[in-house]
């Protein structure tokens, strides 16, 4: 364990030695987001000024949900995103090879190698947005609602990483796969809106499949409920989402391993 | 022109290749379109005013189902990125040379990505389309059928030229990731993609659409869908070619000045 411990944190200089000698690129990326931030409050603003709410939700617990999607993919785009992204490009190239011989579990190294930390300074947007929209909201922030809204971002951000993580794996089968980058886009498109809004198409299976079997639409959803909408919220769903996460990480192991078996390790 | 004809032939092999990542993806791109029917579902049943954007909801179901079209015509997924990739890491020297013009030759390449998904995708296309009929409105008038076919023909040279004049950035700055980024975002909202352009304030609106992005996307969308005059759409064709003549220009301009300041890095 202590062993990881020192890897991880190896993996975390590393990456702040690379973040600091593109000191622009930080700038940038910074720039990039707030600038993207922006436009969803416009799209925001734009719906709300036709309609009060939106299935259940108001404007403010609407800019709470956004904040909380925000701070999520931050937080998985800051440890994650480029990791996975690389993970199906080294499949196809054969350079997971460098990393299978390795005396360390694949996986871990295969994670967490690359820490972005520009996309780590996106998450004070998004927590600004939430307090904004939770002062507007006149919610109460303590150290106990705080306390579970932060366990259930994270059990959020485990949700993703792993379907991401299967994503990536599945690479081994579909050589040359439409990019990890354009999966992640269609995930959180999808996940950043109200659950509430799916439940009407298709008799709801849509939603169920959404929620239950690849449950994205709980990964921001639940912490928003729990901090703007008690009403809407049920303590259960905390060990639902714990759950979730839990057998997803175990999967995603699980599946990494047996796609092993069909890696062809192919390179020039 | 025999060279290239080649290039064309061989990267229509090559996306055969592909199929299994070829129905993963077409079926990926289908996702976000469910997602904004559920959502303008709910703004629409949420108030009294039955026109969004001077929009009605079946009008601004089919405006996104029609927006896949011009996209499926005007996307350009990796051209930019690719571009800055090949000058940074040096591989332009191939091009330099070779007696084959870069920009000609991804031109072709991606003539031929196009010819392929649209074989490839009609059928999943015709089953969406098939199944929102309801909020469609129908066949182009006759004498609309130009404009119609023109405005997303030539949404693909303006989607390919902008990308290429994006990419050039690469010459004078090493690192161009974050700014493909921003232009990208940008391109998602001022090109209608998000959102129907109507729905901005007049200001606003009147800014965007002085920029190329809305004849990427918004205009030839809002011809498909006959929501403009004859004369009113060909107009729109003809502010596409004039975009076209300009980024032409622009690229042809910066592409000489690029080569001067061009290192070739790499081994």
């Amino acid at each position: 364990m202590s062993r990881y411990l020192r890897i991880g944190a190896r993996f975390a200089r590393n990456g702040l030695v690379r973040e600091l000698s593109f000191r622009t690129n930080f700038v940038v990326t910074v720039l990039s987001e707030v600038m993207w931030l922006g436009m969803m409050l416009i799209f925001v603003e734009i719906i709300f000024a036709n309609t009060k709410n939106v299935r259940g939700w108001d404007n403010h617990q609407y800019l709470f949900l956004l904040g909380t999607h925000f701070v999520i993919s931050s937080i998985f785009e800051t440890f994650f995103f480029g990791n996975l992204q690389r993970l199906s490009e080294l499949i196809r190239t054969g350079g997971l090879d460098f990393v299978l011989l390795k005396p360390a579990s694949p996986q871990f190294l295969l994670s967490f190698e690359r820490v972005d930390y520009s996309s780590c300074a996106n998450a004070l947007l998004g927590v600004s947005l939430c307090v904004y929209a939770a002062q507007k909201l006149g919610v109460h922030i303590g150290a106990l609602n705080v306390a579970l809204f932060v366990l259930l971002v994270l059990s959020g951000v485990a949700t993703l990483y792993a379907l991401m993580f299967i994503f990536s794996t599945s690479s081994v089968w579909f050589i040359r796969q439409t990019s990890a980058a354009h999966f992640w886009f269609y995930l959180t498109s999808c996940a950043k809106y109200p659950a509430e809004i799916y439940q009407p198409l298709a008799r709801g299976v849509l939603w169920f499949a959404l929620t239950f079997v690849i449950p994205v639409l709980i990964v921001a959803n639940l912490p928003a409920n729990a901090m703007v909408r008690q009403g809407q919220f049920h303590p259960w769903l905390v060990g639902y989402a714990l759950f979730a996460a839990a057998v997803l990480v175990i999967l995603s192991s699980v599946i990494f391993r047996w796609a092993l078996r069909w890696y062809r390790s192919a390179s020039s | 022109m025999r060279k290239y004809w080649c290039v064309f032939k061989i990267a229509l092999a090559d996306r055969f290749v592909y199929r299994a990542d070829f129905f993963i993806a077409t079926f990926l791109r289908f996702t976000p379109i469910i997602t904004t029917i559920a959502l303008w579902s709910a703004v629409y049943a949420g108030g009294a005013d039955r026109r969004i954007g001077n929009l009605t909801y079946g009008e601004m179901v089919s405006y996104y189902l029609v927006v896949m079209i011009a996209r499926a015509f005007g996307s350009m997924p990796g051209l930019a990125s690719g571009l800055a990739k090949d000058i940074r890491e040096g591989e332009l020297r191939r091009f330099i040379i070779q007696p084959v013009n870069y920009v000609i030759y991804h031109l072709h390449l991606r003539m031929a990505h196009k010819s392929v998904y649209f074989v490839m995708a009609t059928v999943p296309y015709a089953l969406v389309f098939w199944w929102c009929r309801a909020y469609l409105p129908g066949w182009p008038a006759a004498d609309q059928w130009a404009p119609v076919l023109l405005t997303l023909v030539l949404s693909f040279f303006l989607g390919f030229l902008i990308n290429i004049a994006v990419g050039l950035l690469s010459f004078w700055f090493l690192e161009v990731t974050s700014f493909l980024f921003i232009f990208m975002v940008s391109q998602y909202f001022l090109s209608g993609h998000q959102f129907p352009l109507t729905m901005l304030p007049d200001g606003l609106r009147e800014a965007v659409t002085c920029l190329p992005f809305a004849y990427e996307t918004f205009y030839p969308v809002m011809v498909v869908l006959g929501k403009c005059s004859t004369a009113e759409a060909w107009r729109i064709v003809g502010v596409q070619a004039l975009w076209i003549a300009v980024l032409a220009a622009v690229v042809s301009f910066g592409w000489k000045r690029g080569l001067r300041r061009y290192a070739a890095f790499g081994g």
